[in-house]
């Protein structure tokens, strides 16, 4: 758990509101409810993937709990990624072990159709008998300040959670970068385009300006 | 030529990679050079990049003295670049340039490639605040921290130690922001003109 232990790596936001509601343990609660993990399950073949929120101390748990989620001004959570894996090396011996078998009992190669068609099977026999690998990321909630960290490098996955806390909380997360800290500081659109001495000449100035936050 | 290396070889020429001849062309070069560009370009845009690393490039040119940068709860926060440094550009042939060593950072080599507009695009910092100090990786994109290494607990109870953890994190964070902050004024008065003047001189002595 990076933020007991381990490597400091977390990307930052600002929640806005930071809390802002009259009851913000219970309304924290809900909202880490509504987006809730759930297991992933094996027999149905159209989820490889399941994602949501779990307790921090206790990844099975999605109880949220006062005292598993709160410390002191924190709110304290993981968001947990289950994914199922079937090696595609994996679907390709146990179809070449069929297709030879089928051409000596046959007396002929598989067909294009009948291939394709054992491949889904064989597919989801082993997708049945595979083990979901499951991924943890932290998140720390300053509900005082409104700062939230989500403990990842992935930034495809820190996306993610700022979209799922941002649906769940009905907040919105607005990054730490300098683009960001510019729009808070009030500093207007044309004062942000880049400072020609310091890059050079690279397609004028208009066209990089709308670049967005 | 068996078959398969046949169809490559149309498929090569089709696309124009190839001329009648088999070779390379020449066209095939310049369209690399361009996509190299083109995505360099992309990134520089994408969430106005440019600032972050304006902003890097200028703490890097204010921390060659040793005076602190910022405050944060009335104490100076000192920046030292440290180890690595990652810069990006997109013009001419070098889009990315990493450099690596005790002192790389300050290095004439490092000035004179920020003197032709690579800027910095990734840095190891380190933030002496007090008698704390902290380390950490930060990209220009998102400020993100990464491979913080914070000072020692001193809490001993498991909760606390949490705690304290957490606090110090959230102070890296606070450094960030300060130095955000002391960046953005600067850039937005109008000393910012003289400012890059002595940013460019510093780069090309």
């Amino acid at each position: 758990m990076p933020v007991l232990s381990g490597a400091v790596t977390f990307a930052r936001f600002r929640a806005e509101p930071a809390s802002g509601r009259s009851d913000p343990k219970r309304w924290l609660s809900r909202g880490l409810a509504r987006k809730a993990f759930q297991p992933l399950e094996v027999r149905k073949a159209e989820a490889d993937r399941s994602a949501g929120f779990v307790e921090l101390e206790d990844h099975d748990a999605v109880a949220f709990a006062v005292g598993a989620v709160f410390q002191g001004e924190h709110a304290l959570f993981s968001w947990r990624v289950d994914t199922l894996r079937v090696l595609a090396s994996a679907v390709k011996a146990e179809l070449d072990k069929w297709a030879t078998a089928f051409a000596a009992e046959q007396g002929r190669p598989p067909a294009k159709r009948e291939k394709a068609q054992r491949k889904d099977e064989v597919r989801q026999f082993l997708r049945q008998r595979a083990t979901p690998t499951s991924r943890t990321f932290d998140v720390s909630w300053n509900l005082a300040t409104g700062e939230v960290a989500v403990w990842a490098a992935s930034r495809k996955l820190v996306e993610e959670v700022a979209a799922e806390m941002e649906e769940a909380f009905a907040v919105k997360l607005a990054p730490a970068s300098a683009s960001a800290g510019a729009v808070r500081a009030g500093i207007p659109e044309e004062a942000l385009a880049p400072t020609p001495a310091l890059f050079g000449d690279f397609g004028g100035r208009g066209e990089v300006a709308r670049g967005k936050a | 030529m068996a078959r398969r290396d046949q169809a490559r070889a149309e498929a090569a020429f089709l696309r124009g990679d190839t001329g009648v001849d088999g070779a390379a062309t020449d066209l095939d070069q310049r369209d690399a050079a361009e996509v190299e560009r083109g995505k360099a370009r992309e990134q520089l845009l994408r969430g106005r990049t440019w600032l972050g690393r304006e902003l890097l490039t200028w703490l890097l040119w204010r921390s060659e003295g040793g005076d602190p940068v910022a405050e944060v709860d009335g104490t100076g926060v000192v920046v030292l670049f440290t180890d690595r440094v990652v810069l990006r550009g997109v013009t001419g042939d070098v889009t990315e340039l990493g450099a690596r060593g005790p002192e790389a950072p300050y290095a004439p080599e490092v000035r004179r490639a920020l003197d032709v507009g690579l800027l910095v695009h990734q840095a190891r910092l380190q933030f002496q605040h007090g008698e704390k100090e902290y380390l950490a990786t930060l990209d220009a994109e998102f400020l993100d921290v990464r491979a913080a290494k914070l000072p020692d607990l001193m809490s001993e109870e498991e909760d606390d130690r949490a705690a304290e953890r957490l606090w110090l994190a959230e102070q890296l964070g606070r450094f960030v922001d300060a130095l955000t902050a002391a960046f953005l004024e600067e850039r937005r008065g109008r000393g910012w003109t003289k400012t890059v003047a002595a940013m460019k001189k510093w780069m090309a002595p």
